[in-house]
């Protein structure tokens, strides 16, 4: 462990290439699976939207998730991360999750109830990074990724109300909920390792998974939903 | 490329910093916007309501019809697909997506600023109000892009820049808050 921290971009330059890189990596990571998500979920739900009402909503909530990519990529070029590396395409492989194309409305609630989540327990493991623009930018990222969160609970709240339509969120959650958990990486990362090391991350990614799931766990308990049993090592 | 694509955005930038969103919500219509809503929804038909709780009702509506969002996406693809044609892809996806993404923090402050002042919003229906202002703004944009000037995109901003927020078109004509 190290009590090394870092304030601004231009300190980074002078700190161990260990930790430039460890911080590089991050950022690139952050702002291509936020264009992932953006492209491959939020903005195709516009369409599946039911009502105006959930439509600009799903429009506010995918001009977020694209300004959370804008963020982390002005950060990464800060960082001289060349710009191309920050998209998708650029060599690093997406998430599992993002090769299956959105197919309904409830598929899209169950996203932004449990995928968002797991994103909310990404971001709060950086509240206290070692790295001030970067903690700094999940701070001013938090209250956008709680308000997705709150959304897939919001519309939940709705689909639940008749059977069929809690059988059908039940559905989608039974599809998506054994991609999530691999979210949070290997038990023996070396990457996590480094990250820890450098306290820009705090936790393991065994111990993200298992809060994961277990909060995961309460909030489809409150919607009368089941999470199907997966292998959570990933 | 990226420069020259964003350049042809900045006019509109001007536009979406000065304009009051969301200031005239619930204030009875003028001609001048009577003239524009029959412009932008293409009937003489329009009407409005006063408060948080009526435009929320009117959005949430299952009876409240899609047509006329369905049309402004066939619109909104058209016309990207030209703009597309004009500018390479990056370049163009680089400037809509900063463009909003500015503009969106913006109206959302906005929506926020109009919800406290009239009362009686929901949290939810503050990211609704800049979900709808973000999406004029980028519609315009790509319209002019695409070189669309007399495009229904152009009306719909001017509602919003009028204070006003375009709710969606029913049985009765354009709705408008």
């Amino acid at each position: 462990m190290t009590d090394l921290v870092v304030k601004t971009v231009e300190e980074l330059k002078k700190a161990p290439e260990e930790y430039r890189d460890a911080v590089a990596k991050l950022v690139i990571s952050h702002a291509v699976n936020e264009l992932y998500g953006a492209q491959v979920f939020d903005e195709p739900a516009i369409a599946y939207a039911p009502t105006p009402y959930a439509k600009w909503l799903t429009c506010r909530v995918a001009m977020e998730e694209y300004g959370h990519h804008v963020r982390f990529k002005g950060l990464g070029t800060q960082m001289g991360i060349p710009e191309e590396r920050m998209m998708p395409g650029s060599g690093k492989k997406p998430l599992s999750i993002f090769e299956f194309p959105l197919k309904t409305w409830e598929e899209f609630v169950a996203i932004k109830l449990l995928a968002d989540l797991a994103e909310i327990l990404q971001v709060e493991d950086l509240l206290h990074c070692t790295f001030h623009p970067l903690r700094n930018l999940a701070r001013a990222t938090m209250p956008e990724e709680r308000f997705h969160a709150q959304f897939g609970e919001d519309f939940s709240a709705e689909l639940v109300k008749t059977p069929d339509g809690k059988a059908r969120l039940q559905a989608a959650v039974n599809e998506y909920w054994p991609y999530l958990p691999k979210f949070f990486g290997g038990s023996k990362s070396k990457n996590n390792e480094i990250f820890r090391k450098w306290k820009i991350k705090q936790r393991t990614n065994d111990e993200m998974r298992e809060d994961f799931v277990r909060r995961a766990t309460e909030v489809a308990a409150k919607y009368g939903l089941t999470l199907p049993k997966v292998a959570q090592a990933a | 490329m990226i420069a020259s694509c964003s350049r042809a955005l900045q006019s509109l930038h001007v536009e979406v910093n000065g304009a009051p969103w969301f200031a005239a919500l619930g204030e009875p219509l003028t001609d001048n916007v009577r003239a524009l809503a029959a412009d932008y929804g293409g009937t003489d038909g329009v009407t409005y309501v006063r408060s948080w709780r009526e435009a929320e009702d009117f959005l949430k509506s299952s009876a409240t019809s899609l047509e006329w969002w369905d049309h402004e996406e066939d619109l909104r693809k058209r016309l990207l697909a030209e703009a597309e044609a004009k500018y390479p892809g990056q370049a163009l996806w680089t400037a809509l997506t900063d463009l909003t993404t500015e503009a969106g923090d913006l109206v959302h402050g906005k929506a926020a600023a109009a919800a406290a002042s009239l009362g009686g919003a929901q949290p939810a229906s503050i990211h609704v109000a800049a979900g709808a202002a973000s999406q004029a703004i980028y519609q315009l944009a790509v319209a002019r892009l695409a070189g669309a000037e007399q495009s229904p995109f152009e009306n719909k901003f001017r509602l919003f820049v009028a204070g006003r927020w375009p709710l969606g078109i029913s049985g009765a004509g354009l709705v408008l808050f």
